[in-house]
């Protein structure tokens, strides 16, 4: 990478998937073109690497919302896809505070059934804190004797009770993985609200919920409703099932390294930069 | 409705501040605040639901927060309940536009009241204007600025035409008493008022408000019967004659993009087109939807770029910069079609094409994490810095002549 876009970037690593050169380097292959950072595609492809970022990492207390894509380039593959190269900043899903930046790639496969995704990203959140914070709301969650319920989150007027917050967070994290694998290089989502959470008491180390939320699909407007069940242990993937009402069947996810369908190579903190 | 009104006193020594996110989660929030909260010796009055009584009563006590009973059983179903009702109502409707309370979401019946606040307390200012009624027939209203003259060269704002986006009528109902306030104090938008008149219609889609109120609150459409399905309503921004029935709409009434039988087929939209027509003199026309923060200029139903897209655009940046000034909010901006999706038959084509040159779109807050259910602490904010992108187009409309 060129000394340009690795000052641009910072901290940002050599690791860097992207066989394109931005900024001064070797030119592109011609069947790339470069998109304007407030073409709707690009945002959508963003949101999709961040979906596939947040079920990976399976955190309630890490998850990210797009800031600002920065720049956008869309190769076309012909007979097989569209790939998006992808650099964007983030927000801390609660507090909308700066949280890093990204570069990704989401790779649209005309043959299979959920985008290609790999995602790097810088931190600048405290990990131990997050860590904690996790650990503070499994502790909590593993030590109710009656099970967790609740409706309508946010309710009708934004509000989210205090109590019910990160059993909120986990539905997103949850959401997250149906909302990447429904993702089109044209349909989109966002998680509108939950309308059910009920928690299930095991016997054995992780939390249990079953939730019904309802999904915003753009651009057909439609509001979609969708069952997940999400099993949850601090440091281990996600396990979500989910079923929307559209759909005849059951759709879960995979336990493992996550070498299906995309990768993030880590997470890194921004004071530590390694080349 | 069942509870009890309870009116609190002295909030020393919490603040208003501290005591309302707590209030907010037991009590129904766009039910209380009638009156206040307008300071720390100003009583509130609250409606408790009889499940959370218990849990209220403690922490008032606990942080010596003296209240009363208004009433002790609120129903709604007897005789003496509507009584009751109508007691409540004289005791709680606000007496003015300066108790209104801006930053709570509010009913359609709340908001027609304040309408009617407005105008009797700006009568040289503002008037109340009925441009049709609704498919299940509620009035529709407009509200016009002017300082005179005879038709003058105006301003259109809409908010609310899709009933789920709350954000944009609670703003409307902001936009409103800020164009009051700001007569004769504010020197760019008295000399906007000098020369142009200003038209508001704040619920663009009554039925469907009433709807989001009292059964789905995620309802987007009209409410109007469609011929040979079970499947309600039509999609108001997409009935337009304006690529009308292309690929950017439906063409299935179950569907939230439904563009209708026919253009202009719902009375909501066709009220605004008859108004628009025979007024013949509207320079600028702004219609208000929520959410993913963007601001947006003709076309939606063509990638064919519109014969004043760069004037747009550079108006569209200009705005998008002064709404960012206020917070900090990011803003996207361009055409409808590149900048979101491909839509037929919507409002601003229309208006576009009718020779209204500055006609925008904007989708106010946020960008996904609430969506339409945006929270109420949000509502100033938004409309405030809302406005300022508002006064940029204004402005360039009063500059600009055409």
């Amino acid at each position: 990478m060129q000394r340009q876009s690795e000052a641009r970037l910072g901290p940002l690593l050599l690791l860097l998937l992207l066989p394109l050169a931005w900024g001064k380097g070797p030119s592109p292959p011609r069947a790339a073109e470069e998109l304007q950072v407030s073409n709707r595609l690009a945002g959508q492809a963003a949101r999709v690497a961040l979906h596939y970022l947040n079920y990976r990492l399976g955190s309630p207390s890490a998850l990210r919302a797009l800031g600002q894509v920065r720049k956008a380039t869309l190769k076309t593959i012909p007979g097989i896809g569209h790939k998006y190269y992808l650099q964007f900043t983030t927000e801390d899903y609660k507090s909308s505070l700066n949280v890093g930046t990204c570069l990704a790639t989401v790779f649209y496969l005309k043959r299979k059934p959920r985008p290609a995704v790999n995602i790097n990203c810088t931190y600048t959140k405290d990990q131990k804190q997050i860590r904690e914070d996790d650990y503070s709301f499994y502790k909590k969650m593993r030590q109710q004797t009656k099970p967790i319920i609740g409706n309508d989150i946010p309710d009708s007027y934004g509000n989210i009770e205090p109590a019910l917050e990160p059993a909120w967070a986990l539905a997103v994290a949850g959401s997250s993985y149906l909302m990447w694998e429904k993702s089109t290089e044209n349909l989109g989502y966002f998680m509108a609200q939950v309308k059910n959470v009920k928690q299930w008491i095991t016997k054995d180390d992780s939390i249990d919920f079953d939730y019904s939320v309802v999904l915003h699909e753009i651009p057909t407007q439609e509001m979609i409703s969708c069952h997940l069940r999400v099993i949850w242990t601090p440091g281990h993937p996600l396990k979500v099932k989910y079923f929307c009402l559209s759909e005849n069947q059951w759709s879960e996810s995979e336990e493992g390294s996550g070498t299906e369908s995309g990768s993030t190579n880590g997470i890194f903190n921004e004071k530590e930069a390694h080349f | 409705r069942l509870g009890i009104i309870f009116a609190i006193h002295h909030l020393i020594p919490l603040s208003i501040a501290g005591v309302w996110p707590f209030l907010c989660s037991y009590v129904l929030c766009q039910l209380d605040f009638w009156r206040g909260p307008g300071g720390q010796d100003v009583p509130i009055d609250v409606q408790v639901p009889f499940a959370s009584l218990q849990a209220v009563k403690i922490f008032l006590e606990s942080n010596c927060i003296r209240y009363s009973i208004l009433i002790d059983d609120l129903q709604v179903s007897s005789l003496v309940d509507e009584e009751q009702t109508q007691m409540i109502r004289q005791h709680f409707m606000p007496r003015s536009v300066e108790t209104f309370n801006y930053a709570s979401y509010h009913t359609l019946d709340e908001i027609y009241d304040f309408m009617d606040l407005l105008v009797a307390a700006n009568p040289n200012l503002v008037s109340k204007i009925q441009i049709g009624n609704s498919y299940e027939g509620r009035p529709i209203y407009v509200l016009k600025f002017s300082t005179g003259g005879t038709k003058r060269p105006a301003i259109w704002l809409d908010t609310g035409i899709h009933s789920r986006e709350w954000i944009t009528q609670a703003s409307g109902v902001w936009f409103a008493k800020k164009i009051v306030d700001s007569y004769g104090k504010d020197p760019s938008l008295t000399s906007i008022l000098d020369n142009l008149d200003i038209f508001l219609e704040i619920v663009t889609n009554p039925d469907g408000f009433a709807f989001t109120h009292t059964t789905n609150r995620m309802w987007r459409k009209t409410k109007s019967v469609n011929a040979g399905s079970a499947c309600i309503g039509v999609d108001p921004n997409r009935n337009w004659d304006a690529g009308f029935g292309g690929d950017g709409a439906s063409s299935n009434p179950c569907s939230e993009t439904y563009h209708g039988p026919y253009a202009n087929s719902e009375r909501e939209v066709k009220a605004i087109v008859d108004f628009v027509k025979s007024h013949g003199n509207i320079k600028a026309f702004i219609s208000i939807h929520s959410y993913t923060q963007l601001l947006l200029y003709p076309y939606g139903y063509t990638s064919t770029r519109a014969a004043d897209y760069q004037e747009l655009d550079n108006i569209a940046k200009a705005a998008v910069a002064a709404l960012s000034s206020l917070y900090g909010t990011q803003y996207r901006y361009g055409s409808i079609i590149t900048t979101i999706y491909q839509a037929n038959g919507g409002t601003i084509d229309w208006t576009y094409n009718q020779g209204i040159k500055y006609s925008f779109t904007f989708e106010l807050r946020d960008t996904g994490r609430y969506g339409f259910l945006l929270p109420a602490n949000q509502i100033i904010p938004t409309a405030k810095e809302t406005w300022l992108a508002l006064m940029t187009i204004m402005e360039y409309t009063r500059d600009h002549p055409y």
